[in-house]
């Protein structure tokens, strides 16, 4: 039977109970708490994951360990292929090609920092607006609906449990309200009692080739001499990183931009001897990439975007003079 | 009648559930057989994956009836998914139970199928749990053609006769194999007699019930 | 002889066969229809005790496709080889540029420049093909198009909210690319 069983421990939910003359959250309230909520809270859920006319059934397991979230997707569908992200690292299982792919873990810092938070901006990108909702999971639940006021974003409609503010159902959609992408849990364990050995990737690695970055990436701050020099409104450069190829005397740049709800990922690198490619973009779900050869360099753009933000972000990349540029005149120091 | 614990059924019949977590599943006897079985057909051998058709015709058709809520079509797509399967039965690579396969291929070839008219496919019904799955097919019973539906109940009556109307010894392997999930070692067991025994009581009863749907289904 | 043969099949419904009888029997079973019917008369008595007066496949159904299989000439897609349809989950094909993405990943990603991706990769056979709703634009992306955007997805994963890194690693989960191993100057555990 599908169920939703809440075990609230003390310290665990960080939410605080509301006065009772208190006025009613607001969407963003319930946006922030979903936020706080999903990475300070221990769960454990199967859902589905649709989009365009495929579904996949994942089962996802999240604790806190020391401050810091771990957490293990897996897909059920058959290919047994999972992601793990311990406190160290993120970890790509692939047994149908008996390969781990390994990356240093780089989210540094506390946790709630870490997060595109929902900030004061945000009513400025996007339109919130909150409603009943009917149950699901046997929960009562509020509806909030993220609609963007421009075409560079998507939209959200997320059904959040009343009591914890878990988004049960969460749906992008684009410009003309269609669902691009869709999770619906069937299935939802929240609060204490997750098994850590549930966090253990269920695929025995024994001789597989664990293939990982021959050194650790440093997070460093922009202006490492590539930007995009229009951004679609709203996005702002979060963190950036450098990192070495293994085996190759290049490098590449990753340099990431919020919105305060959708995030863009830039890469840099330096292009083959092969020639140049026509520009191309792709889409997997919500997530669009768009690619492009600039001054000997491919750039591409990949987020949970629509096509344009990410063909306008890629395109407009160019190599800057570190002094020069407006953008590195603000810049944001992360944490190592 | 000894009954051992209740198992899940060990035939790989994941019918309404979700595919089951690798890190729990244990390679049932069922699936060693498909296992094996695909291997042949990957070798070649077109034999092999008709058996598989034959073991999990009824499983799919009743998955996409579902997905479709429209049971005439059912076998239409059904065909389709199991057409898929054996196009791409090399990419199957034995890292998960044969029928979590078909399973995600018949979701997706029945989705296509929505999608392609346009339709929304249902949401949470694919992964009803046992009773709630049967709920939804008694309301489709009902919007079956009445033929499908009298046939749906002729096969019921007919196959409970038959089981009625075995011996006991029949009927208790029987019904610890198919409805229990019970392995031949471990209805051995709870009968108290040998595997072979076991196997050729199963065998028995099964052709019995065989010689009642023959003029049935003919 | 016959209760022999039809007792195997018994035995193989319930994955209790021996190995070694398993050749014969799927040999026999191809050459007599009767056996094929009595078969499915096994599945059916099994599938109608555990769901009385379900939904079940009409008596015809296996028939047909094997039919089916017979007449369109559908052959297995070959391994190694890249079956057409992949290009469903895609709108247009990324780039053929070969150089990889993401630390670890560009490991695995990796073509060497001046070399020809198409032949140092070793493909396997791609899902199963999607029907359905044509898709606009190009041809379907290569295993190693495919493979850089699962690179970028779980590298971008790390930096997105938290909807989003489960959005965007559900994708790269399921996008399914094939990954080939090609630069394999990692160390072994």
């Amino acid at each position: 039977m599908v169920r939703l069983s809440v075990i609230l421990a003390a310290g665990t939910l960080v939410l605080a109970a509301p006065l009772a003359d208190a006025a009613p959250p607001t969407a963003r309230q319930w946006l922030e708490r979903m936020t706080e909520s999903l990475a300070t809270l221990d769960y454990d859920g199967l859902f589905i994951h649709r989009f365009s006319s495929q579904s996949e059934t994942m089962r996802i397991v999240h604790r806190v360990e020391d401050g810091r979230s771990v957490e293990r997707l897996v897909s059920l569908d058959g290919s047994g292929r999972e992601i793990v992200r311990t406190a160290e690292e993120v970890h790509f299982y692939m047994p149908d090609r008996r390969v781990v792919l390994v990356e240093p873990r780089t989210d540094a810092g506390s946790l709630l920092k870490a997060l595109p938070a929902p900030g004061a901006k945000l009513d400025a990108l996007y339109t919130l607006e909150l409603r009943e909702g009917h149950r699901l999971l046997g929960r009562d639940v509020r509806v909030v609906d993220v609609r963007p006021r421009d075409g560079y974003r998507y939209g959200y409609r997320l059904w959040l449990d009343a009591a914890t503010a878990m988004p049960l159902r969460s749906e992008v959609m684009d410009g003309e309200a269609r669902t691009v992408e869709a999770i619906h849990f069937t299935k939802l364990e929240v609060g204490e009692g997750v098994d850590r050995r549930a966090l253990q990737p269920g695929v025995d690695a024994t001789g597989f080739q664990w293939v990982r970055a021959a050194r650790r990436p440093e997070l460093r701050v922009a202006g490492a001499g590539w930007m995009p020099r229009r951004m679609p409104p709203g996005f702002r450069l979060v963190a950036s990183r450098s990192q070495p190829v293994p085996g190759m005397p290049m490098r590449m740049q990753h340099l990431i931009f919020s919105d305060g709800f959708a995030s863009v990922s830039v890469f840099i690198e330096p292009a083959p001897p092969k020639g140049p490619a026509p520009p191309e973009s792709a889409s997997v779900g919500s997530a669009n990439a768009y690619s492009t050869q600039v001054q000997g360099h491919v750039v591409t753009a990949v987020g949970e975007v629509p096509a344009e933000t990410v063909r306008e972000i890629a395109i407009s990349v160019a190599p800057v003079d570190a002094e020069a540029s407006p953008a590195a005149a603000a810049p944001v120091p992360v944490d190592r | 009648m000894k009954t051992m614990a209740n198992f899940p059924p060990s035939d790989g019949s994941t019918d309404g559930h979700e595919p089951r977590d690798g890190h729990e599943r244990q390679a049932s006897g069922v699936e060693q057989s498909d296992l094996e079985l695909v291997r042949r057909v990957q070798r070649g051998e077109r034999g092999a994956f008709d058996l598989l058709v034959l073991r999990y015709q009824h499983k799919v058709v009743k998955l996409v009836a579902r997905l479709l809520r429209d049971p005439a079509e059912a076998e239409d797509v059904a065909q389709e998914a199991f057409v898929k399967a054996y196009r791409a039965i090399n990419s199957f690579r034995g890292d998960s139970a044969f029928y979590t396969w078909l399973y995600r291929i018949a979701v997706n070839t029945a989705r296509n199928t929505m999608a392609s008219r346009q339709r929304r496919p249902l949401d949470y019904e694919a992964d009803l749990n046992e009773s709630e799955q049967s709920a939804v097919e008694s309301r489709m019973r009902h919007g079956d053609t009445p033929e499908a539906a009298a046939l749906s109940e002729e096969i019921h009556r007919t196959v409970n006769g038959a089981i009625e109307a075995l011996p006991e010894d029949l009927r208790t392997a029987i019904i610890l194999r198919e409805v229990e999930g019970l392995s031949y070692e471990e209805i051995a067991e709870a009968m108290e007699c040998p595997v072979g025994t076991v196997r050729s009581r199963i065998f028995r009863a099964r052709e019995a019930i065989d010689r009642s749907l023959k003029p049935l289904l003919d | 002889m016959t209760d022999q043969i039809r007792e195997q099949m018994s035995a193989l419904l319930d994955g209790e066969l021996a190995p070694g009888e398993l050749g014969l029997l799927v040999r026999r079973m191809e050459r007599d229809a009767e056996l094929r019917r009595a078969f499915g008369n096994y599945v059916l008595a099994g599938e109608s005790m555990r769901a009385p007066g379900g939904i079940t496949a009409s008596p015809g159904f296996a028939t047909r496709v094997s039919a089916a299989l017979d007449d369109g000439e559908v052959v297995p897609n070959a391994t190694p080889a890249r079956a057409p349809r992949a290009a469903a989950r895609f709108k247009r094909p990324l780039a053929g540029v070969a150089v990889a993405a993401g630390a670890a990943l560009a490991a695995v990603l990796l073509v060497r420049p001046g070399t020809d991706g198409g032949s140092l990769m070793v493909q396997r056979a791609a899902p199963p093909a999607m029907a359905g709703v044509p898709m606009p634009g190009g041809a379907s992306p290569t295993p190693a198009q495919t493979q850089r955007l699962v690179g970028f997805l779980v590298a971008h994963g790390q930096y997105a909210s938290p909807i989003g890194r489960r959005n965007a690693w559900s994708n790269a989960l399921a996008a399914d690319p094939g990954i080939n191993v090609v630069y394999e100057a990692a160390e072994k555990r």
